[in-house]
């Protein structure tokens, strides 16, 4: 067992540490408050090859493994939490699937622009009606001649308004239940009857797009079914598995931001004459945080070291996102009170941590279905 | 063409330190590319990248930690590495500018570069003279604290601004093969690609002893040594200024007469 990370990842997570400092953290409040979807910065993420990390480097993109992605997508999340989102999104939703299970053909079509960052993608499955219960979803995609037509509604879908394309799970055969949904690639820009019906305005990660979005008599060719029809659902299993992981390395980013500027503060902060660290209560708090994120973080380097190790990460990149999305959300609570009426303000980061990390919670299964997961994989 | 760069990682404290008989108590240390270095790298890339058939090879003295700053030269282009240590250096208190630009020379007789670029100065020890220093032990063409630089390769003419003191510039000619000491802001330093870090794990980087540089342990022989270790004294002192812009002005006016820095 080693916890030392290869020196080739150490660069790495520096290098991505140092670009987030100088380029990302001085926006990173300007692009919450003006709703803004920082296209600039994807530009450079693309430029430094961040956005295919853990995808062969045939089809464009680094080659690494899903430690160095998780170590990346940590980086973001220090800084940024809507970065990290829309990132997260785009590696393990929209590009990853299609390296898994598509054709040469799709992959050098589809994959090689989303792992050479030409575009962001996005992967739809949520939709109004069924979210936990994600399987059993209304929209339907029906065979016509040498064509599938798309129809139905799919929300809170990450990055749709900017996406070059998107992943989206619909039922092909409405009798075979979980056996009878299948994932199609649409184009956002050149195919018809796809609409943006709106970008919500959130608690958080708002310079990260959440939309939901409209299929009407959308009609693709066939050469846009990813892998067979009726496999739609497991894919969406072994997708998740993946991206759990990635959610899990955001929201131990997300605590360790709010941790670093909680830290700091109580060493400077003085009252009753003296730093406010000096005092039991406060240095306590600071003292969980630090214990709560390297917790969360070894759940997360385990899980992704046994996805590359090739073993089933159901149960470990479940815990791994449980814990770690909890953690976030605890720190960045903590953080607001340790620095007290600035916390609150919107001058200083904690409130940011705070409200992005919330959503970790939510998106990707909620800790609810995370521990309905954990249970069976217990034999509960 | 062929550009060596040396290289340095340099310590840096954090804010509070304690020290530790002769140094800064390693606890309180992290290390990373000397900020001048950075610079250095980055001008020779460009060149490499402009021009046609130049190497671009990097030289470092320091232990195998060191090796993952030269990496860094190496994911933002450089070609290839030279580490130079053994136990002898290992075993040094401490490495003057004399035995730096003796090992360097070495180097620099071993690899016959048209241009070595350096630092100005190293941000741990500051001592702001090895580039100029190897010039002399090599017998190169040297100018030191440029901050811009035009090189007329087939010509052999490096045109160079020299950053002198109070803001004057010089702008000289300097013939190749020459040394460069290069100030910060002469270009901006990339970021490291992150295929850029995974190309530079296979780039060749060649560890060296003394031995293996026609030297040995003589050349660390030293007329300087390190005596001491501490923390100056500061005394800080602060005036705020109150009131518009004019009533400021006067309350400064009145300041800098006090203190005597303006007669009248
Ligand atoms: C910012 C953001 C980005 C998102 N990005 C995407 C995306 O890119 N693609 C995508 O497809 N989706 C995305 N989602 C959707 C997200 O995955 C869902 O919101 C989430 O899975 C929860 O579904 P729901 O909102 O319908 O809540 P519901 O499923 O209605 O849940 C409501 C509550 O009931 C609980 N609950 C439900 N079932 C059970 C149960 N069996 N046992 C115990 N408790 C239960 C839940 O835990 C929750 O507390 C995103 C959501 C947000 C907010």
């Amino acid at each position: 067992m080693d916890f030392e990370l290869p020196s080739e990842h150490r660069m790495i997570r520096d290098t991505v540490r140092e670009f987030c400092d100088e380029e990302i953290e001085p926006i990173a409040w300007d692009i919450e408050e003006e709703h803004r979807f920082p296209e600039e910065v994807f530009d450079a993420l693309a430029d430094l090859d961040m956005m295919g990390v853990p995808v062969s480097e045939e089809y464009g993109g680094l080659g690494g493994d899903q430690l160095m992605y998780a170590l990346v997508t940590e980086e973001l999340g220090r800084v940024s939490g809507s970065i990290g989102l829309s990132y997260a999104a785009h590696t393990s939703l929209a590009t990853k699937p299609i390296e898994m299970f598509g054709t040469d053909a799709q992959k050098e079509r589809w994959l090689e622009p989303l792992a050479t960052g030409e575009y962001l993608g996005a992967w739809a499955l949520t939709e109004p009606s069924s979210g936990s219960d994600a399987s059993d979803m209304d929209t339907m995609a029906e065979k016509e001649g040498d064509e599938y037509v798309i129809d139905g509604t799919k929300q809170f879908i990450t990055n749709a308004s900017v996406a070059g394309s998107i992943l989206v799970k619909a039922v092909t055969d409405p009798g075979a239940g979980y056996d009878g949904i299948s994932t199609f690639i649409v184009d956002p820009e050149e195919d018809d009857g796809f609409e943006v019906v709106t970008e919500w305005e959130k608690m958080g990660l708002n310079a990260s797009p959440t939309c939901e979005i409209k299929f009407t008599d959308c009609r693709i060719p066939e050469d846009r079914l990813l892998g067979e029809e009726g496999e739609g659902w497991t894919q969406t299993m072994k997708t998740l598995n993946g991206g759990r992981i990635s959610i899990a390395a955001l929201s131990v980013g997300l605590g360790q931001g709010a941790f670093e500027a909680a830290k700091s503060y109580a060493t400077e902060r003085e009252q009753f004459g003296k730093p406010i660290s000096k005092f039991d209560a406060v240095r306590d708090m600071v003292v969980e945080m630090d214990r709560k994120i390297e917790r969360s973080r070894l759940l997360t380097h385990k899980s992704a070291t046994q996805y590359d190790d090739g073993e089933d990460v159901t149960h470990s990149s479940a815990l791994a996102k449980y814990d770690a999305s909890e953690t976030a959300r605890e720190v960045a609570e903590d953080a607001v009170q340790v620095l007290g009426g600035y916390g609150y303000t919107t001058d200083f980061a904690p409130q940011r941590f705070y409200r992005d990390a919330k959503l970790m919670e939510i998106g990707e299964g909620t800790s609810e279905i995370q521990r309905l997961v954990i249970g069976r994989q217990l034999g509960l | 063409m062929k550009i060596l760069v040396t290289v340095k990682e340099v310590a840096e404290a954090e804010d509070d330190f304690e020290i530790d008989g002769l140094d800064i108590d390693e606890r309180y240390l992290e290390y990373d590319l000397n900020e001048w270095d950075d610079y250095a790298v980055e001008e020779a890339v460009t060149i490499a990248e402009d021009g046609d058939d130049v190497e671009v090879v990097s030289v470092t003295i320091g232990p195998e930690r060191a090796e993952e700053t030269v990496r860094m030269a190496l994911a933002k282009g450089v070609d290839r590495a030279i580490r130079v240590w053994d136990d002898d250096l290992e075993s040094a208190d401490m490495l003057d500018v004399g035995t730096k630009a003796d090992i360097l020379a070495a180097v620099v007789e071993e690899e016959d570069p048209d241009l070595v670029f350096s630092g100005v100065q190293a941000n741990d020890d500051g001592f702001g003279a090895t580039g100029v220093a190897l010039a002399e032990v090599v017998d190169m063409e040297w100018g030191a604290v440029v901050n811009d630089l035009d090189l007329d390769a087939e010509g052999g003419v490096a045109h160079v601004h020299r950053e002198l003191e109070g803001g004057v510039e010089e702008l000289t000619d300097i013939e190749l093969p020459a040394v460069l000491t290069i100030q910060t802001g002469i270009n901006e330093p990339r970021y490291a690609s992150l295929r850029g870090i995974r190309q530079a794990q296979r780039k060749p980087l060649d560890v060296q002893g003394l031995g293996d540089l026609g030297l040995d342990a003589s050349v660390l022989e030293s007329a300087v040594s390190r005596t001491a270790m501490f923390e100056p004294e500061s005394e800080s002192d602060v005036t705020v200024f109150e009131g518009g812009a004019e009533e400021e002005a006067g309350q400064l006016a009145d300041l800098l007469r006090d203190k005597g820095v303006v007669e009248g």
